[in-house]
């Protein structure tokens, strides 16, 4: 329970902080923005037609009202909470009066089912790859593995995603080019093959940069265990091979891995907003896409709100992990 | 009984080329042992006489830049002779622990921090014997048992022993599948002096227990007398002494020996002790004639020039130095 008290307790409240502090900048910095979206519709709509300008004004207020944007800073803000609270969002600027909480659960199944699949494949594949090659780095076989990475690895993944698109979707058509599925949603063979067939191309595209970028954090974290003393002398004493590098090299090399796998699915909430936009991928990275180009800023504020709790949440979890991964940490 | 590890005229070298100029470092220069089965076998010298790098050949576990260029390891394990630079990979994995292992210099980092040490033994014992792991489990529980070590460690983590335990567990894990030749490279440094009782205490109890042969390899003549039979004295990658232990002590001939001992505390005299003059040669660049004649008090032309045999002073005690020598042919001449 000393555990608990000193150490769990401190964490959740720091992890309250964190949420509190990003909601109330994610509040603020839009207010500050020099365009305003009242503005910004209302000219749009008198643009090409004169409007009474008493319904200008009446239109005017009740927008106001609607969007939370009436009243004094600290007004709005106190609203902004309560609504918040209640799990209200408020309404998308642009598709009125459909609320945001739908418009993003409608995209949230599709980034997540991407964006798991995808995080998690990629990790565990770089992090055994990775390590692999970091302990048989002088085998031929380990190098042009390692040159091929080292060659994918700064290459952007928005070009990745251009070359599959063009070679699999338009050259060689395996692959839809746009879209998340075909047909009506239905737990049907047709219709969840469909979700395998589009997604595989944008899960392509992030699957090759996230491995890349694991194998080579493997690699150089799997370069230092290799020296150490217990993997010379577990190798000296004719320990097998495939024992040394599951339970030797890549469980002491697990921490730093584990950290980034958390920060990875929190991170999941932003979206995959280029993937997305290219493959037309129905998922929140779109809507973001979207949302910024239409200055939806409740659109916008609710995608940050949510990856801020994701991040702050999986950066908790890490932290109450860590003992698990690694006997040695303690508390002080 | 006879030698169950032997060297003829082992040279082993650190060769390094970077930007085509190649340094050469003589660790192991013309070394002729034979080691017994069932003795105690000390090797002593000062830091970077090439004690390690010895010890790395006679384990057969060396990688470049350090070269084997001259002579031979020979195992005689169960009336099989081999030589190790004919063995294959897989002939040196199955060797390994099952007749011969290795203590390592420095025992505190090689346990994996992230395994119970009785994890730690299964990785080791299976990778040998054909065993689950609740068989390793009572293996390791019983053979930590009769060397007096506490069960509790078993399901401990290295990082919550001390480092007296530490060791001993290590030397535990290097000898649990009873190995007939066991190397032990400085097991007692870095540890105060009321532990390393301890440690070499069970170090003669491994060996004494099933007749295994123990080389010991350590700076520390202390630990020698306690443990040893017969000693070798390495000087800058040169066997210059050998002899048992009670001989090496009490009356020993070549004049680097005689710095060693002279330089240990006594509890009789009170007086100032001694320190070898100079510091030990580079070993790319050895002194010619005998590597130690800079430093010796006795040296005469003959040393600088020409570099002195082992030769045979007395039975079982040999020693190279050319002053030894002539003293010894005056003394036949009388």
């Amino acid at each position: 329970m000393q555990l608990l008290r000193t150490y769990i307790l401190p964490r959740i409240a720091q992890w309250a902080v964190v949420i509190f502090v990003g909601v109330t900048v994610t509040f603020l910095i839009p207010r500050f923005s020099p365009v305003n979206p009242i503005d910004d519709m209302i000219s749009r709509m008198t643009a090409f037609q004169t409007i009474d300008p008493q319904a200008v004004v009446a239109m005017r207020a009740n927008m106001e009202d609607l969007y939370g944007l009436d009243g004094s800073l600290l007004d709005q803000y106190i609203a902004f909470w309560r609504r918040l609270l209640a799990g209200d969002l408020g309404p998308s600027f642009q598709n009125f009066p459909a609320p945001v909480s739908e418009i993003i659960g409608a995209g949230l199944p599709w980034t997540v089912g991407l964006l798991t699949t995808t995080t998690l494949i990629s990790w565990l594949l770089g992090i055994f790859v990775g390590s692999l090659v970091g302990y048989f780095q002088h085998q031929t076989w380990a190098q042009v593995l390692e040159r091929l990475v080292i060659v994918i690895y700064p290459t952007p993944y928005l070009i990745t995603a251009l070359i599959l698109l063009i070679v699999f979707a338009f050259y060689i058509p395996l692959f839809p080019m746009v879209g998340g599925a075909q047909g009506s949603p239905a737990l049907t063979w047709n219709y969840i093959s469909s979700i395998l067939r589009f997604g595989f191309l944008p899960a392509m595209s992030i699957v090759i940069g996230g491995f890349a970028f694991r194998f080579i954090m493997a690699k150089a974290l799997s370069t230092t265990e290799i020296a150490s003393d217990y993997v010379q002398y577990a190798e000296l004493a004719a320990v097998p091979k495939r024992r040394i590098v599951m339970s030797y090299v890549i469980r002491n090399t697990m921490l730093p891995h584990v950290n980034d796998l958390a920060l990875s699915l929190g991170a999941m909430f932003e979206g995959a907003l280029i993937v997305e936009v290219m493959f037309g991928y129905p998922g929140l990275g779109s809507k973001l896409f979207t949302a910024i180009g239409t200055s939806d800023y409740n659109i916008i504020m609710g995608i940050t709100l949510l990856s801020i709790v994701g991040i702050a949440t999986g950066s908790l979890i890490v932290d109450l992990l860590y003992p698990v991964f690694d006997p040695r940490v303690r508390l002080r | 009984m006879g030698a169950i590890i032997e060297t003829n005229n082992l040279r082993a070298y650190y060769i390094t080329k970077a930007y085509g100029v190649e340094r050469t470092v003589k660790a192991v220069d013309d070394i002729t042992l034979r080691i017994q089965e069932g003795e105690v076998y000390g090797i002593a010298g000062e830091s970077g006489c090439g004690k390690s790098t010895l010890l790395r050949v006679l384990l057969n576990a060396y990688q470049p830049p350090l070269t084997v260029v001259g002579g031979e390891v020979i195992y005689n394990l169960d009336g099989e002779r081999l030589n190790a630079a004919d063995m294959t990979e897989e002939q040196n994995r199955d060797l390994r622990w099952r007749k011969l292992s290795y203590i390592p210099q420095g025992s505190m980092h090689v346990l994996n921090p992230v395994r119970r040490i009785r994890d730690s033994f299964h990785d080791f014992i299976s990778a040998h014997r054909d065993v689950t792991k609740n068989e390793s489990y009572a293996m390791t529980a019983e053979y930590l048992r009769d060397l007096g070590l506490p069960e509790k460690v078993m399901r401990s983590y290295p990082h919550q022993l001390s480092g007296g335990m530490r060791q001993r567990v290590t030397i535990a894990l290097a000898t649990i599948l009873w190995p007939k030749l066991i190397f032990a490279d400085e097991p007692t440094t870095a540890l105060d002096v009321v532990v390393q009782r301890g440690v070499i205490q069970m170090l003669k109890d491994v060996q004494q227990k099933e007749g295994s042969t123990l080389v010991l390899i350590t700076h520390d003549i202390g630990v020698h007398a306690n443990l040893a039979d017969r000693i070798a004295i390495l000087y800058a990658g040169k066997l210059v002494e050998e002899a048992e232990t009670r001989t090496i002590l009490n009356e020993p001939k070549h004049p680097y020996t005689r710095y060693l001992i002279e330089s240990l505390p006594n509890l009789d005299s009170r007086e100032e002790l001694m320190s070898i003059p100079g510091r030990p040669p580079a070993l790319d660049r050895p002194p010619s004639g005998c590597r130690f004649h800079e430093r010796c008090p006795l040296a005469q032309d003959i040393c600088k020039t020409i570099e002195p045999e082992l030769i045979q002073i007395a039975p079982r005690h040999f020693t190279a130095c050319h002053v030894v020598e002539e003293e010894l042919s005056h003394a036949q001449a009388v």
